[in-house]
């Protein structure tokens, strides 16, 4: 409760503070209270391969909670014999995303949607909702866990929700900045607490990662470079091929660069436009970046150094910035105080298929 | 011009009323009896859709594309894993094994000469191949295949988009695919020097004794021809013989799993679907409740390949068919049963003859290795790199 409290005062001090800049750094919101019933099943069912269309990917293949469900790869693998095209980014603090994806294409208040999105794309889990229902009456502690949760059976929107309310319970550990806002000066190294300053000020990162998430939930275009891999695997370019036909993008087999916010706009002057990711657990989530072109945190920051990608466009938000090696050692040091303790996330057991009296459905 | 009856010919009527009926007990009735249905014989050549047309470079592309694993969701199967040539162009099995994960619920039916069908799967859910081949394709037990993925599958290898060209003038698209393939099934996996063809062509010795014996008992004793007639041996018609549920329905959970889903996917009554415990076969479509349970009668030809038997693949044996017909069918209280299924009666020899003319419904097997499939390229031209 104090530390409620705490946190609450800083927030507001450091909004005021800054507030002439209108970009603040802000500590963690407090989880979201899920139902405990309806989160421990959607933990259940986070973590069960029977979600996916041939029964051999579950949430976790690309999300694993050891690296911040995120999956660690450059880009995400997808469902077996496709390969996708974007890198995984983390399920942590879903509950605060405003859009989903790295275009945007669906919103943050309606995780039932995502959740239904990734059980049914041809590219992630291709598996039908009326046959997840009857794979999860063929197990009776699922029938049992449904019963307690939502007082009925299973049924497609109730895995939805049962899902959307897990993803919702992930919200990232206190990380060393959230305590020094509250007051901790001690938990921030002199270094860190250099790059928080430079953050804030020089290197302007704040312009767009600001907020509780670090993050402005806006789509910009930093010029990031194509990852080859998305043409040159034909895995791939098949499932980059498709994916922007299913959103009416034309041409998609001249396409050689990812077409970002405009696939969901169709807006010229948003091409290339990405969400702004939040930077909370960065130092778990590497590579970096929507198609995974940057493997670590100095090489995001000397991209950022030299003023983004040469392929921004014209209205580029991003200028050269002259750091000096010890500023983005600094800087670094900063991102990695970003990280919290790493989350223990024990894998339930899931129970078996078993035989049911036949006839009594 | 009007002709009155003359009034003084009624006992000629009578006497020719007498003549006939005495006629009828005496074996002319066997006569009519095999003349009321389409005669069994040769299969005429398979009828080509107007908008299909055939071309050898379209067939071979088809086979092509049966062999093909990326038109499955996950890309490890093709329609030849259900319907492999060296298993009669089945799967051996009595239930067929589904995509990935799942278990299907019926017996995968042979593709041997699903050419001349006009309503395809057991329940005859489809009328023509190119959309049989699009359901298995596509359905969630079968193939779980995305049609736009398979598409720019089908794009990424340059050999596929060369020959597609070729056949249809333009890229590969999905239902250009279907088209192909269902023009394979017209050209290869037809029926092919079937002693029964050519005994009915003039060739004598081509049916054994025993056989034109089994021949008589299909079409009078044992009336198999009230269902498997014309050339095909089918009606194509549906009937319900009270065939019992395959009991692995009662102990295998993805079996139960997918009953259910058939249940749910074609949008039966809720309380129907709480009771499932069978497949009700025509039911699904037309929501009737005296379809419940009919299923499409199938071809007789090419049996020695295609064993198990039936929509559920309970009988292993031509035997144990038979055995099945000689009883009546099924003998559970069952109102959709068909009048048409009577005890036969047939004796241990009749029941001999029958199953050897069964078996001289079979031609050659017709084998098939995988043809060389295309691989993928990358497709960026040169000198256009991202």
């Amino acid at each position: 409760m104090l530390i409620g409290a705490a946190v609450f005062a800083a927030t507001i001090h450091l909004w005021a503070s800054s507030r002439e800049e209108g970009r603040v750094l802000s500590p963690l919101p407090m989880a979201a209270a899920g139902v405990r019933e309806e989160a421990g099943l959607g933990k259940m069912l986070f973590f069960d391969t029977r979600l996916s269309g041939d029964a051999t990917l579950s949430c976790t293949s690309c999300h694993i909670p050891q690296k911040a469900f995120a999956d660690g790869q450059a880009l995400s693998a997808g469902y077996p014999s496709t390969l996708y095209f974007r890198n995984t980014p983390s399920l942590l603090n879903s509950a605060f995303k405003k859009r989903v994806y790295w275009d945007g294409r669906l919103p943050g208040n309606d995780l039932p949607t995502v959740v239904r999105d990734h059980l049914s794309e041809a590219h992630f889990m291709q598996a039908d909702g009326r046959l997840l229902v009857e794979r999860l009456r063929q197990v009776p502690e699922y029938e049992e866990a449904f019963r307690k949760a939502y007082g009925g059976e299973p049924s497609y929107g109730k895995i939805l929700n049962a899902l959307s309310a897990y993803v919702k319970s992930l919200v990232s550990p206190e990380a060393p900045l959230d305590k020094f806002l509250a007051g901790d000066r001690s938990a921030l190294s002199a270094g860190a607490e250099r790059g928080m300053e430079l953050f804030k000020g020089k290197a302007g990162c704040i312009q767009c990662h600001s907020g509780p998430m670090l993050t402005d939930e806006g789509f910009h275009n930093l010029g990031a470079p194509e990852n080859l891999e998305v043409f040159e695997e034909p895995l791939r370019h098949i499932t980059f091929r498709r994916f922007f036909k299913t959103l009416g993008v034309e041409n998609t087999h001249l396409l050689r660069k990812d077409m970002g916010l405009y696939a969901v706009t169709k807006e010229p002057g948003d091409q290339g436009k990405f969400k702004t990711p939040s930077l909370r657990e960065a130092a778990r989530t590497a590579p970096y970046m929507h198609n995974g072109v940057l493997n670590t945190l100095e090489e995001v920051i000397e991209f950022y150094n030299k003023g983004g990608g040469p392929e921004a466009g014209e209205n580029r938000p991003l200028k050269p910035l002259g750091l000096s090696e010890q500023e983005k050692k600094d800087l670094v040091e900063f991102l990695k105080a970003l990280s919290g303790k790493e989350m223990g996330v024990e894998a339930p057991s899931l129970p078996e298929y078993k035989v049911r009296e036949l006839g009594k459905n | 011009m009007e002709r009155g009856r003359p009034k003084t010919a009624w006992r000629e009527i009578a006497a020719l009323v007498l003549v006939l009926f005495v006629f009828s007990l005496t074996g002319v009735a066997l006569e009519t009896l095999k003349n009321k249905f389409p005669k069994i014989g040769p299969l005429p050549p398979v009828s080509i859709p107007k908008d299909n047309p055939m071309s050898p470079e379209k067939t071979e592309l088809g086979k092509m594309l049966f062999f093909d694993t990326r038109f499955s969701g996950d890309g490890s199967i093709s329609c030849s894993t259900c319907h492999e040539p060296a298993m009669g162009w089945g799967d051996g099995n009595d239930l067929s094994r589904g995509y990935p994960g799942t278990q299907h619920w019926r017996n995968s039916q042979t593709v041997l000469n699903a050419a001349y069908y006009d309503k395809l799967f057991w329940a005859g859910e489809v009328t023509s191949l190119e959309s049989q081949a699009n359901a298995a394709i596509t359905g969630n037990l079968a193939g779980n295949g995305d049609p736009m993925m398979i598409e720019e599958r089908l794009r990424q290898a340059p050999d596929y988009v060369r020959i597609f060209k070729k056949v249809f003038g333009r890229e590969p698209l999905y239902s250009d695919a279907l088209k192909a393939i269902a023009a394979f099934e017209r050209t290869v996996p037809i029926s092919r020097n079937v002693p029964f063809d050519k005994y009915i062509k003039g060739n004598k010795k081509s049916l054994s004794a025993k056989a034109v014996k089994g021949m008589e008992i299909f079409q009078n004793k044992a009336n198999c021809i009230q269902c498997h007639n014309g050339p095909l041996f089918s009606d194509q018609d549906y009937h319900n013989l009270d065939l019992p549920e395959n009991p692995v329905f009662k102990e295998d959970p993805l079996r139960q799993i997918a009953l259910r889903f058939q249940h749910s996917s074609r949008g039966v009554d809720e309380k129907i679907y709480r009771k499932a415990d069978r497949d009700l076969g025509l039911y699904y479509t037309t929501k009737r409740e005296q379809d419940k349970g009919k299923f499409r009668t199938p071809s007789l030809r090419e049996l020695k390949y295609t064993a198990p038997y039936m929509h559920n693949g309970l009988f292993v044996t031509l035997e144990e068919v038979v055995d099945f017909y000689d009883k009546g069918g099924g003998h559970e209280e069952n109102p959709n049963k068909s009048p048409l299924l009577k005890p036969l009666g047939l004796t241990p020899d009749e029941k001999e003859a029958l199953i050897s003319f069964l078996e001289s419904l079979s031609g050659d097997e017709i084998k098939m290795d995988p043809p060389a499939l295309p691989d993928y390229a990358k497709i960026i031209p040169e000198g256009d790199k991202p």
